[in-house]
């Protein structure tokens, strides 16, 4: 129980080395510490939380999802989810903002992956072929997303479409192989390759 | 082999991006791979660092959600009750990471593969199963162990013993036994294969049988079987293993006995 102790010493940052990432860079261990809170009860700490990952956790879903409305009941449904699971959040597993973020993309993907949502989405998204102009659509003048920007400019066409596919699509590496025409081997590959180059990019501040 | 080689190469590792990305095919795949990253500790690193890219990712996409949200996402968490913080196995995860991540495995990976391919075939071989039928047996015991999660680590970390040992023997009642054991650990995990199903809600009950006779502790209860499937019962691990120690194994009443009630169709020595 020594971990809702809010006087607990920093978490360890993880052993890959990427001590930052943007939004994070100030505020993680503030947020780790919000969600002890959190798991203990506390409602305005769970207020700060919704005020800091909202807007993240909303755009990643409404990026794979599309559809508004459904972007909002699942939003709904993964910060209430956080709100009841905080008991089991570990940061020795990573930060709070990655926990919460991840819980919002996998409930996305598992909208999008349940048979009867497919179809529907087949032709929502018939038009969807160009995932560089969408990131840099949602560009604003943030110092993170240039940096997330700089740094997916950084990667060859296939490392960056692969990932913006798969993570903003909601593709599995199956079907971006399909979609990109290379080979199975070749997009596990370039996935990760990417997403090395990524983690080091965002690393250098 | 070849399979088993693969579930442990650079084939896996790589998707460690796609799994950062949640972009694998299916929740089998899934699982598979996070079974993977219990036993690869560099794997888990990685996927922790880019799980931050992730992170990153999401955020360059923020956008605000409709204002309305607020209000029912904190009227919501008012009306709901959250989880209790799970004590036990809490613990039980800070306690196994301060010696598991001390394992240099790097080191261990090829020699805990050797390890699990060899005690595969021994008891292949062992149990007389055609040559064309070795690689179903295999994926047969691979899928025993992956039911295991729970115990997983521990029964790993016997197999990664420097000291380990195996052991086969055929039961009286047909079908056959096979320990693998670490004496430094005081560990042992059995698992079988065909032995005849039970009835009446019997159970197979495991002893551990010291040489002295005078001693009151002589005959230990191991645990008892778990039902087969295909079989084969996946492993089961025992503890407090002495040197000199027989392993038994009798049928008894539904829920186990405290000491053995009938015959011991198993009676195996064990390697010191």
């Amino acid at each position: 129980m020594s971990r809702v102790d809010p006087t607990d010493p920093p978490v360890e940052q993880s052993a890959a080395g990427l001590s930052s990432v943007p939004s994070a860079e100030s505020g993680e261990l503030d947020l780790d510490r919000l969600l002890r809170r959190v798991a203990r009860g506390d409602q305005r700490a769970f207020e700060q939380v919704y005020d800091r990952l909202s807007r993240p956790a909303y755009g990643v879903i409404r990026r794979v999802l599309r559809d508004p409305a459904q972007s909002e009941e699942v939003t709904q449904e993964v910060l209430l989810e956080v709100w009841r699971t905080a008991t089991r959040f570990d940061p020795a597993l990573g930060g709070a903002a990655t926990w919460v973020l991840t819980i919002a993309h996998r409930r996305a993907i598992d909208r999008v992956r349940a048979a009867a949502a497919a179809a529907e989405r087949e032709q929502k998204s018939a038009d969807y072929h160009a995932p560089r102009d969408e990131v840099v659509d949602a560009v604003e003048a943030s110092l993170d997303r240039e940096r997330v920007q700089r740094c997916l400019g950084g990667l060859t066409e296939v490392q960056r479409e692969s990932i913006t596919l798969a993570y903003y699509g909601g593709y599995t590496y199956r079907q971006v192989a399909a979609l990109l025409g290379v080979t199975l081997a070749a997009i596990k590959t370039r996935i990760r390759d990417g997403l090395i180059r990524m983690r080091d990019c965002l690393g250098v501040s | 082999m070849l399979r088993i080689t693969n579930l442990f190469a650079h084939d896996l590792h790589i998707l460690t991006g796609a799994y950062a990305l949640d972009a694998l095919e299916d929740a089998a795949e899934q699982d598979r791979f996070a079974r993977h990253l219990r036993r690869c500790s560099a794997c888990a690193a990685e996927v922790r660092g880019l799980r931050e890219v992730s992170t990153a990712l999401a955020f360059a996409a923020s956008a605000e959600p409709p204002r309305e949200l607020r209000d029912r996402v904190l009227a919501g968490a008012a009306r709901i009750r959250q989880l209790p913080p799970e004590v036990s196995s809490h613990a039980k995860r800070r306690r196994l990471p301060a010696w598991w991540s001390r394992i240099p495995w790097t080191i261990w990976m090829p020699r805990l593969a050797t390890v699990t391919a060899v005690i595969a075939v021994v008891a292949a071989v062992v149990l007389g199963v055609a040559q064309s039928d070795t690689e179903q047996r295999l994926n047969q015991a691979r899928a025993q162990f992956g039911q295991v999660q729970a115990r997983e680590q521990a029964i790993a970390a016997v197999l990664a013993a420097p000291d380990v040992r195996s052991v086969t023997g055929p039961t009286s009642a047909g079908g056959t036994t096979t320990v693998v054991l670490s004496a430094a650990l005081r560990q042992l995990v059995v698992s079988t294969s065909g032995l005849p199903a039970l009835t009446d809600g019997k159970v197979y009950q495991l002893w551990l049988i010291g040489p002295d006779v005078t001693k009151a502790t002589v005959i230990r209860s191991a645990g008892l079987l778990p039902l087969a499937a295909l079989g084969l019962t996946s492993p089961v691990l025992a503890s407090g293993l002495v040197a000199g120690d027989k392993l038994g194994l009798t049928v008894e009443p539904a829920g186990g006995s405290k000491q053995p009630t009938t015959t011991p169709i198993l009676l195996l020595p064990l390697p010191a």
